[in-house]
């Protein structure tokens, strides 16, 4: 019975895939969600490749997935992958319907790398017996959805089958400490010169006891939120030493050294940012842990490229203007996108729109996650002016005020459009527009808005 | 005015510590305490005006009731001579009967001091917002938990009266629970900054300051948020 109505759902979902075609739908998610309404267990049931990486974690999972794939297929491996559909469920199962023949079985490639939503593992994890599952890391997201990274770390280590090898960053103990049963091997950083200084003491530390005894643990340094290196003094508690280590980086000659084995190879730097230097670490470990030389990962990797950023700039005139997505509801991005600009030189303004719009619809948004949010690092003398705008306009500012911005540099405005009028556009000003996920629409055009003002007073000046 | 926190480097979830650094703005003489999981609580032996405990993991909370199961007798005896204590999300139930985890028929013990336990389905989580009344002030806050908690006797007064949202548990229009001057809520993060009437009245008590830090930003964001939890087309429900 099971499995005729898994015969029933796949075929469904074959059905469905040229009659979108015809109807000029995109539906990346629709042949799975059918295949799932007819057999909720779809995925025990279809042909599973012959190996199968699975990559999850709170950040960089896409930008893993992608160049993985890309280094992989550049080595000449077939790749079976759900880099154009969505990573929960009925995505997953959108492109097995669409990789198998009418039976179910899976077309002949050489291996499956697939990113998976975090709390969509119970539903798949366990039918697809993953051979590697790579966390990126766990830290703090959606309060609505995913609660907290230690909730998200129970949920996968109970969906993890036993014979899956992890492969973890030794600098995330929270990652770290999933599915502690399993074979693991461990990327990371190995402490660098500029960690001397690395001591964030903010609002976002998810790991502060140790994991063994509950003792307080000592950060030998933190680069961000919990990502670091730390010890118990009360029962010695170590972060794991990574297998696969970044031990120097160059920045000047766009170069990091790589140690596994205590061998070191010599890679190519292609990002200065910390976040993305952490995804390069975690390719190349899977790539080492699939059986790839240094040889060919160092060669594939200097064709690759950082997929599209959250971050862009223009500038016109002598004004710079600064465009940052911080995913909405998320004190974790959000912290990360103030901690850049506040270590920006020069005088900055600030328009902040991060709200979520599709919630304004229908409800009135959780500001909570504003609370979990380093909004200190806007408290500095380089920032003139924050314009506080959309439906959380009146929460932006009472959380400006508790983190100690004087109500004189506050303005608000509901109207993001209106908001752009009341930046200064003096000589020089680096202006930061920080906006969310489901914003981006009005934030490109807040944007447009605010380079046509720039470069009409730059004009006039 | 003394304010102990409890066990902040565990119960430090959703913005919930704001409320204490709130309080600390509004009254900037306040000396705060952070009462780590392996140290002796200070109000086991020195006078403190305030207890405070924020939301926690599931792990957090096994923890909290390890860590204060040895002065249950003195947390109840405390109580019982007006001690103020206020908790916030699931630091309620720390101080119920037990947690029953539905999804895998586990139970958690607590502390039994609040007769109430809690009913948790960790793959399902309830998000609302809330408005409730308390003495003659207009209460708006936000839920988001894995469960609800429901009485174990009828011996326990609720905290607000619901007007909008969920009460303890659907079936109940009382929110939270109040023991002489516990008050605990299920309501998560900023819960004083988000209510400014409730600040004034807490500080009141306190018999400190009438005056609230930002209080005219508050108020500002307060009344906002009144007027889009009344909209008639918003369920408090996500």
């Amino acid at each position: 019975m099971s499995k005729l109505k898994f015969l029933l759902g796949l075929w469904a979902g074959k059905l469905s895939v040229p009659a979108l075609k015809i109807t000029h739908h995109n539906g990346t998610d629709y042949p799975g969600q059918l295949a799932v309404k007819f057999c909720p267990d779809f995925l025990k049931y279809i042909g599973r490749p012959k190996k199968l990486v699975i990559i999850t974690g709170t950040n960089g999972k896409t930008t893993v997935n992608n160049m993985l794939i890309d280094i992989l297929e550049d080595n000449g491996l077939k790749v079976f992958n759900n880099r154009a559909g969505s990573n929960i469920t009925t995505g997953i199962s959108t492109v097995f319907i669409k990789g198998s023949n009418i039976f179910g079985k899976l077309k002949k490639l050489d291996l499956a790398v697939l990113e998976v939503d975090e709390r969509s593992a119970p539903k798949i994890y366990p039918y697809l017996n993953p051979d590697y599952v790579v966390i990126t890391n766990l830290s703090r997201d959606s309060i609505l959805r995913n609660a907290h990274p230690q909730y998200i770390a129970d949920v996968l280590t109970k969906a993890i089958p036993e014979n899956t090898k992890m492969i973890l960053n030794a600098d995330d103990l929270i990652s770290g400490n999933v599915a502690l049963n399993n074979k693991r091997a461990y990327f990371g950083i190995n402490k660098l010169p500029e960690d001397e200084n690395n001591t964030y003491d903010g609002l976002l530390n998810d790991m502060q006891i140790c994991p063994k005894c509950a003792g307080k643990l000592k950060y030998n340094y933190i680069r961000y939120n919990h990502i670091g290196n730390a010890v118990c003094e009360d029962c010695g508690f170590n972060s794991p030493i990574a297998d696969y280590a970044i031990t120097a980086i160059d920045y000047e000659n766009e170069k990091m050294t790589v140690e596994e084995n205590g061998e070191k190879y010599i890679y190519p730097l292609i990002t200065d940012s910390m976040f993305n230097i952490y995804n390069l670490i975690t390719v190349i470990s899977i790539g080492r842990e699939l059986g790839l030389t240094h040889e060919e990962l160092i060669k594939s990797m200097s064709k690759t490229k950082i997929p599209g950023s959250r971050h862009s700039e223009d500038k016109a005139g002598s004004i710079r203007l600064i465009t940052q997505m911080a995913k909405e509801k998320n004190a974790s991005a959000t912290t990360r996108a103030f901690d850049y600009v506040s270590k920006i030189d020069g005088p900055r303004e600030v328009l902040l729109m991060m709200n979520c719009l599709n919630d304004t619809k229908h409800w009135s948004e959780n500001p909570c996650w504003m609370y979990d949010t380093d909004f200190e690092l806007l408290a500095q003398d380089g920032i003139k002016k924050i314009i506080c705008a959309g439906a959380r306009n009146t929460d932006y500012r009472l959380r400006l005020l508790m983190a100690g911005v004087p109500d004189s540099k506050i303005v608000c405005c509901e109207s993001e459009m209106e908001a752009a009028t009341k930046l200064s556009y003096d000589k020089n000003d680096i202006i930061c527009l920080f906006h969310g996920v489901d914003s981006t629409k009005l934030a490109m055009e807040v944007k447009a808005k605010i380079l046509e003002l720039a470069s009409s007073k730059e004009g006039k000046s | 005015m003394i304010i102990e926190i409890l066990f902040p480097e565990v119960c430090n979830l959703y913005g919930d510590l704001a409320n204490i650094k709130y309080l600390k703005e509004c009254v900037p003489t306040a000396t705060i305490i952070e009462t780590s999981l392996k140290t002796t609580p200070h109000f086991v032996d020195s006078k403190v005006d305030l207890i405070y405990m924020g939301t926690t993991t599931e792990a957090g909370i096994k923890l909290s009731v390890e860590a204060l199961s040895p002065y249950k007798d003195k947390l109840k005896a405390l109580i019982d001579d007006g001690q103020f204590i206020l908790l916030t999300g699931n630091a309620l139930d720390v101080f119920g009967n037990y947690i029953d985890i539905k999804d895998d028929d586990t139970k958690i013990d607590c502390l039994g001091i609040i007769n109430t336990h809690s009913e948790y389905h960790m793959m399902k989580r309830h998000n609302s917002f809330y408005i409730g009344e308390f003495k003659d002030m207009e209460i708006v806050g936000f839920k988001s938990i894995f469960g609800h908690t429901y009485e174990d006797g009828n011996d326990q007064e609720g905290w607000f009266k619901t007007t909008k949202g969920f009460g303890q548990n659907p079936d109940k229009n009382m929110e939270g629970f109040k023991l002489n001057n516990l008050y605990a809520t299920y309501l998560i993060g900023p819960l004083l900054p988000l209510n400014p009437p409730l600040t004034k009245w807490l500080l009141e008590e306190l018999g400190e300051a009438k005056d609230i830090a930002f209080e005219e930003a508050a108020v500002n964001a307060y009344k906002q948020r009144l007027i889009e939890f009344k909209n008639e087309h918003f369920d408090a429900a996500y």
